[in-house]
């Protein structure tokens, strides 16, 4: 009687360890069907580019190549198009943008969380609408004002519009209200300037919190589409994302699959890198930001 | 010296002066903003109440530009096409991604893992999405070869069949957009406070009942979000179109977006007062939008008071 008892109490201990197992494996292979599909086209972008361009459209998929091609894809896509100019152009672009979108994002949100001047609230609740408004809406108008300033196919019309962030602003807003007031104000005993206090107390101490902020205005720049296709006329002014739009179209007969991955996957690196050094800024960012939509 | 001050600004101590300080840091941003913010929104209502092609400066016409949309087979037809990007994306993209959120919510072996992956279509822009799935979407290439087998057919034209296509472009919207709502989702998850879980499970819920009665409730304001964040995204729907479509927007319309009818009319057609007439028409119904998912977190917050 009592051999039988432990009999069966081990045999619901073993029951209930089978079913956890079995949940956890469900859970796993339900897992790892998603990421199977949904990491499915990065893989094949990036392991394209090194496949021979029959092979690429080949079925069944090969998981790796059958004829490593090395970087023959890359240097022909560098001979089809001036990809290294487009690079440099979104470089340089998101460079300026967010470099000048923080620091006068810094000095705005800290003016509003710092000060109590008159219109404080009315100010900053007008920088928030921007936020509602979706930049198609703006396309034609700031196109049309951009034009008046003959900024038209010129640096100054593709990053000079991308420099005011409400968002940016919003988050500067929000750090800034931890620095404490004792500092600003020791250092006002201190006889510094405003302007100085600014500079060498608030900014050191609002640039660490906006590491997520950075990356996000990076992506916000990177990726941008509408406005620099509208803006930039000449090939050598486009950014890699409105350039490289050439290699969705099969051109002079010439293979255009394995180029295309190539330049692809040279556009996503940067955002790759980041995600993988960044990882915890790049998804906070996101998340706070809504920016993937 | 005091008394000037004071006569500029009406204030009567060092304190309160300093605080105009604040002014002068907003106000770099704040001349931004109504140059390349107020300025165009407010020309832009006004360019759609004229004829304008760049050449010469707008001309006035009234309600003319919108008279004429009503007329416009391109217009009535990017309605449709913007409606049916907008209902075909947004709900799967809604449903499936809070599913997965609650996958990656469970406990199991290599989870961090299989996240990490099922996060990959974060990282590319819409353009390289785009070049992407034109390549998946090759006439025999990876995507034929799947699908193809099931309908006895070697070749689809995936990108140039008129049904076909719209679905394609929705599949490809879904796929980039799903890791970014299962992220707003995972944060709802997470937010709920593990006691109201246990709490149910000692009154003898199991799972599925917890999920239904304690946590799709309080997951509310975060479906709110989800829902109209995707749903203004997706209104808003112009490169995929753009890039992956043949034509820009085509093949015979079938995926002209508002976007789309924006830009040809602006970049293409150089009929500015359209265009413009266009984009406020959009605006107009991401606004009724926003009015809904501020009606809705509103009557949310009654609920829970």
């Amino acid at each position: 009687m009592a051999n039988s008892t432990t009999t069966y109490e081990s045999n619901a201990a073993f029951e209930a360890r089978l079913r956890k197992r079995i949940t956890k494996l469900i859970l796993f292979s339900t897992g790892a069907l998603v990421a199977v599909v949904f990491g499915f086209p990065m893989y094949f972008m990036t392991v394209s580019a090194f496949k021979a361009e029959a092979e690429i459209l080949s079925t069944p998929f090969k998981w790796l190549p059958q004829e490593f091609v090395g970087l023959d894809h890359y240097a022909a896509a560098f001979d089809r198009a001036p990809i290294g100019q487009w690079y440099a152009n979104s470089v340089f672009i998101a460079a300026v943008q967010v470099s000048v979108a923080i620091f006068f994002a810094a000095m705005a949100g800290y003016g509003f969380a710092k000060f109590r001047f008159r219109g404080r609230k009315l100010l900053f609740a007008l920088i928030l609408s921007i936020m509602a408004v979706p930049f198609q809406i703006l396309l034609i108008p700031l196109y049309v004002e951009i034009r008046q300033f003959g900024w038209h196919n010129t640096y100054a019309g593709l990053i000079v519009p991308g420099l005011l962030s409400a968002f940016a602003i919003f988050m500067m807003r929000q750090f800034a209200f931890n620095i404490p007031d004792e500092l600003l104000d020791s250092a006002r005993i201190d006889g510094a300037s405003e302007f100085r206090i600014f500079l060498t107390i608030a900014m050191p101490l609002l640039a660490p919190a906006s590491a997520s902020l950075v990356i996000i205005l990076f992506l916000f720049s990177w990726n941008n589409f509408l406005w620099p296709l509208v803006v930039a006329q000449d090939r050598h002014l486009l950014t890699l994302p409105v350039g490289m739009t050439v290699f969705s179209q099969p051109y002079r007969g010439e293979p255009f699959v394995g180029p295309a991955m190539a330049v692809s996957t040279l556009a996503t690196l940067p955002v790759a890198l980041l995600f993988i050094f960044f990882q915890r800024y790049f998804i906070e960012g996101m998340m706070v930001s809504g920016i993937k939509g | 010296m005091i008394s000037l001050y004071r006569r500029v600004w009406g204030d009567k101590n060092v304190i309160s002066r300093r605080q105009y300080w604040g002014l002068i840091f907003v106000l770099p941003c704040i001349l931004f903003f109504i140059v390349f913010f107020l300025y165009p929104l407010l020309t832009g209502f006004y360019l759609s109440l004229t004829k304008f092609t760049l050449l010469r400066p707008p001309v006035f016409i009234g309600f003319d530009n919108y008279a004429n949309l009503l007329k416009d087979r391109l217009f009535i037809k990017s309605i449709s096409v913007t409606l049916g990007f907008v209902l075909g994306s947004t709900l799967p993209t809604v449903t499936l991604s809070l599913f997965v959120a609650l996958l990656f919510y469970q406990k199991f072996p290599g989870r961090e893992g299989l996240k990490l992956i099922f996060f990959s279509p974060l990282l590319p822009s819409v353009a390289v999405v785009s070049v992407i799935w034109v390549v998946l979407l090759h006439p025999s290439g990876i995507l034929t070869s799947v699908i193809g087998p099931l309908v006895g057919k070697a070749e689809i034209t995936w990108l140039h069949d008129l049904t076909l296509s719209p679905i394609v472009i929705v599949v490809a919207r879904i796929w980039s957009a799903m890791p970014f709502y299962m992220l707003i989702w995972l944060a709802g998850l997470t937010a709920i406070p593990q006691e109201l879980r246990d709490a149910a499970r000692v009154d003898g819920a199991n799972r599925i009942q917890s999920f239904w009665s304690v946590e799709l409730p309080l997951l509310r304001p975060t479906a709110v979000f989800v829902l109209a964040v995707s749903t203004i995204s997706a209104f808003q729907g112009f490169t995929l179109q753009f890039v992956i479509a043949p034509n820009q927007g085509g093949p015979v319309d079938v995926n002209t977006t508002l976007g789309i009818v924006i830009w040809k009319y602006g970049f293409q057609f150089f009929r500015m007062g359209d265009a413009a007439a266009v984009s406020v028409f959009l605006f107009a119904c991401i606004m009724v939008v926003t009015g809904a998912q501020l009606a809705l977190g509103r009557s949310d917050r009654h609920t829970i008071n």
